[in-house]
């Protein structure tokens, strides 16, 4: 396969970051339809349109996800594109690996498919980037029996997935985020690999509030782990941390001198619900306004942890802004207990009910956070059988009129119309 | 009295034959029998697709439903 001329991918190879260009240019000489990719890429960017046809009928042999069909609308100028399959692999719990696992998947890729990888996608999967049709069921073979992976979710399937960190290397923890990842994944096998929905529905579980998988932003249903009871506070740390023995933050912002740490402008004023103050030079929180924010937390972790008892929060409906705009999941569920020793049977309730709900009311290419949207939250929390809270406003009504159910009225609302008009012709 | 197995799947082929569009979302059969569960819809969908009479087209974001002669092939078609 021949180098293309690429004078508009090059200019990117020009700033002082790190560039793709680069990396696709050095990947080429050991594979060479790289050079394509990048022929292609660059007509693109004349032509200002992409020349990836969308989908297609690939995939492996009983699973219905975990390819995503691509091919080249100009196969005939970039026959290494002509086929360019994306494979999604089941990443890890947390995604830890060995080197030698990383080494396998790398060996496996280069036998099969063009060497490039996204690692990792936004789902989290392990994303390996272009093989051909006649490819699959070998790379397949060889991932199952040889790495023992498995693919991950991909279209109207229950995507794959995906946890922090949790307490494998955090201690604020509030469940135990790889268990109910990987219970969950192997529970529901056949949403993940056969398509199951009338649309994508991710799962995301964060082991507290500070979120880092994005949960509240990326999935459908986010798993963000909580307290209910107080913070747990240590006064004397906190006096540690007024005199200056402790970097605030774990010394996160210790590359410029902050000046000497101010408890008030630092923590107390940033407290989104202003449930902290200083009584002498004991620190003081009214637990009964806290949001679980995790900001004073982050600040001072010598001498504030999360409460004892612990569990999650499911946040529903959290989408990317292809139609209507982004959207954050909301608040469905406040505490819910996330125990292994039940495998998980409270959130594996939650989980179906929602299911059962919006694959019926749902519409074709409808996330469940557009169809809360179009339904509306108190025909969501009705389904759910949630009483409404105010946690579950996000801000005061403008509508002055209250609308009732005909149940809730006296008669209902059927009524004679031509009785009515016959009165007010009057 | 919601279809049994074999005459859900009878539906669904039948509907996937005669629907002026090949391609089908998996709520497009479920007026085949709006007694069964949306599951038991999707279960039989596929199961046609695991016998090979039906297949999936994916566009990897959404998954539609097929027969085999009517699917899109992406490989063949012309740009
Ligand atoms: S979300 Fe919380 S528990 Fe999980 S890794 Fe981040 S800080 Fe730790
Ligand atoms: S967690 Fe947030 S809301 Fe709660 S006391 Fe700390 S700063 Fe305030």
């Amino acid at each position: 396969m021949p180098k293309h001329d690429t004078p508009l991918l090059d200019q990117l190879e020009s700033g002082p970051w790190p560039s793709f260009v680069s990396d696709l240019k050095r990947q080429a000489e050991k594979s060479p339809q790289c050079w394509d990719i990048l022929g292609q890429l660059e007509l693109s960017f004349k032509d200002r349109i992409t020349h990836w046809k969308h989908g297609g009928i690939v995939g492996v042999f009983g699973y219905g996800g975990g390819i995503v069909g691509r091919y080249s609308d100009v196969p005939t100028q970039f026959p290494g594109v002509a086929h360019f399959h994306t494979v999604r692999l089941n990443q890890p719990s947390s995604k830890f690996y060995s080197s030698a696992k990383l080494r396998d998947i790398c060996d496996l890729w280069e036998k099969y498919g063009s060497g490039m990888t996204n690692m990792h996608g936004s789902t989290g999967d392990l994303v390996l980037l272009g093989t051909t049709t006649a490819n699959l069921e070998p790379l397949f073979y060889d991932l199952t029996h040889d790495l023992k992976q498995d693919l991950g979710g991909s279209g109207s399937n229950l995507r794959t997935p995906e946890c922090c960190l949790g307490r494998a290397r955090c201690e604020w923890g509030c469940y135990d985020t790889q268990a109910l990842c990987h219970h969950l994944t192997m529970h529901y096998q056949d949403e993940i690999h056969r398509p199951a929905f009338p649309y994508k529905f991710k799962f995301k579980f964060s082991g507290c509030p500070n979120d880092c998988v994005a949960a509240i932003a990326r999935s459908d249903f986010a798993v963000i782990g909580t307290w209910r009871d107080d913070i747990r506070v240590n006064q004397a740390e906190v006096k540690g941390y007024i005199n200056g023995d402790y970097a605030p933050n774990a010394g996160a912002h210790s590359g410029r001198d902050w000046g000497k740490f101010d408890i008030k402008k630092e923590v107390l004023d940033l407290c989104p619900t202003g449930c902290m103050s200083m009584s002498g030079d004991e620190l003081k929180i009214d637990n009964s306004e806290c949001t679980r924010c995790m900001h004073c937390i982050n600040v001072m972790p010598r001498a504030l942890r999360p409460g004892k008892e612990q569990g999650a929060t499911i946040c529903v409906g959290a989408k990317a802004p292809i139609l209507d705009g982004a959207q954050f999941a909301t608040m469905t569920i406040p505490f819910i207990k996330v125990d292994p020793e039940n495998e998980f049977e409270e959130v594996i309730e939650v989980i179906e009910k929602i299911w059962d709900w919006w694959m019926e009311a749902g519409k074709n290419r409808e996330r469940v956070g557009e169809t809360i949207m179009r339904l509306g939250l108190p025909t969501f929390l009705k389904v759910m059988e949630v009483e409404p809270i105010p946690q579950h406003v996000k801000e005061p009504r403008s509508n002055p009129y209250v609308f009732w159910e005909s149940d809730e009225v006296e008669g209902g609302f059927e009524r004679d119309v031509k009785e009515f008009r016959k009165r007010h012709a009057q | 009295m919601a279809l049994s197995l074999d005459e859900l799947k009878a539906a669904i082929i039948d509907k996937a034959t005669t629907a002026p569009k090949p391609q089908l979302y998996v709520k497009d059969f479920y007026a085949c029998d709006p007694d069964a569960k949306p599951r038991a819809i999707k279960n039989a969908a596929n199961e046609l697709v695991k016998e090979g009479k039906m297949v999936f087209w994916s566009s990897g974001s959404t998954t539609m439903y097929a027969m085999k002669n009517r699917a899109k092939d992406e490989e063949t078609r012309e740009a």
